[in-house]
């Protein structure tokens, strides 16, 4: 008896009333379209994505390489501070050189 | 209609709509305008509003075709089936429930006079029942009992797992029957 509601059930569930849509359907979305602008998806995020997905690379790779871009941003923002140092630093590597060649 | 472009997949098709090509979208909504159509239907019992419905769905798609990103979606028909399904659970939110019509054409013109009666009686009663379902579970039904999708199509498109699908269904049927007792 179950089995017969199920069955009755299935049947009637397959066999609901759909009304046939209009013929020209299709014809009045595509028409419509052709009025319509695609969008422009211009946002950070979608540009962001778009060039991830240009490169693949494995996980230790993005790793790797945030690890370089924040030790480039690092180092390029302790520039300025490091300048005299820098000069300090060829200075010290000159002499040394020339050391080297009064040595010799 | 004969639908133009048979040998070209849809994924195929949908990569010449994000380049702005009108024959392929064409193509496409002549593929499938009919079953997403059908589907509207099954929720809102309503021809205008159904085709409307199917109108929104693929104008947003034109306008916007990379809502669909072949690598993380499932297959186009199947996530397309959820941007039919949420507009149909907006519209009904937003708008009255349609009353049923009452002058529903029959199936079968060979049924004789009473059978057409029965009959009648018999769909305005299911769909009466299938409106006053929970809205998952009347989603699982009008999926599931949709021409040619297979429930873990259905499950995709409604973004959970086949068993809670099946579940849902479950329920769903027994309340349906539970309702309907004095028809089955």
């Amino acid at each position: 008896m179950t089995e017969n509601q199920d069955e009755k059930l299935a049947r009637m569930l397959r066999s609901r009333r759909i009304e046939p849509a209009s013929h020209d359907l299709a014809a009045r979305i595509i028409l419509q379209a052709q009025s319509l602008p695609q969008l422009e998806n211009t946002s950070l995020w979608h540009s962001v994505r778009q060039l991830f997905a240009e490169f693949h690379l494995p996980k230790p790779g993005y790793v790797l390489a945030g690890a370089l871009i924040l030790g480039m941003l690092l180092g390029f923002s302790t520039a300025p501070e490091n300048g005299q140092l820098s000069d300090l630093g060829s200075t010290t590597a000159q002499s040394y050189i020339a050391g080297d060649e009064g040595f010799l | 209609m004969p639908v133009a472009w048979p040998d070209k997949e849809d994924n195929e098709l949908l990569a010449l709509v994000r380049d702005g090509s009108h024959p392929a979208f064409g193509a496409l909504v002549e593929r499938h305008e009919d079953r997403y159509y059908r589907l509207a239907f099954r929720y809102l019992q309503n021809r205008a509003a159904a085709e409307d419905i199917v109108q929104d769905a693929f104008l947003k798609l034109w306008e916007n075709p990379g809502r669909w990103e072949p690598d993380k979606n499932s297959k186009f028909t199947t996530w397309f089936y959820r941007v039919v399904v949420n507009l149909c659970l907006d519209w009904q939110k937003r708008k009255r429930p349609l009353a049923l019509n009452e002058e529903m054409p029959l199936i079968d013109d060979r049924e004789s006079a009473d059978q057409m009666i029965v009959r009648r009686e018999e769909q305005r009663m299911l769909e009466q029942a299938i409106a006053a379902l929970p809205e998952r579970q009347r989603t699982a039904i009008n999926l599931c009992f949709s021409e040619d999708l297979s429930n873990q199509d259905a499950a995709d498109a409604m973004g959970v797992h086949l068993k809670a699908l099946q579940s849902l269904i479950m329920r769903a049927k027994t309340t349906l029957k539970e309702r309907m007792k004095n028809m089955l």
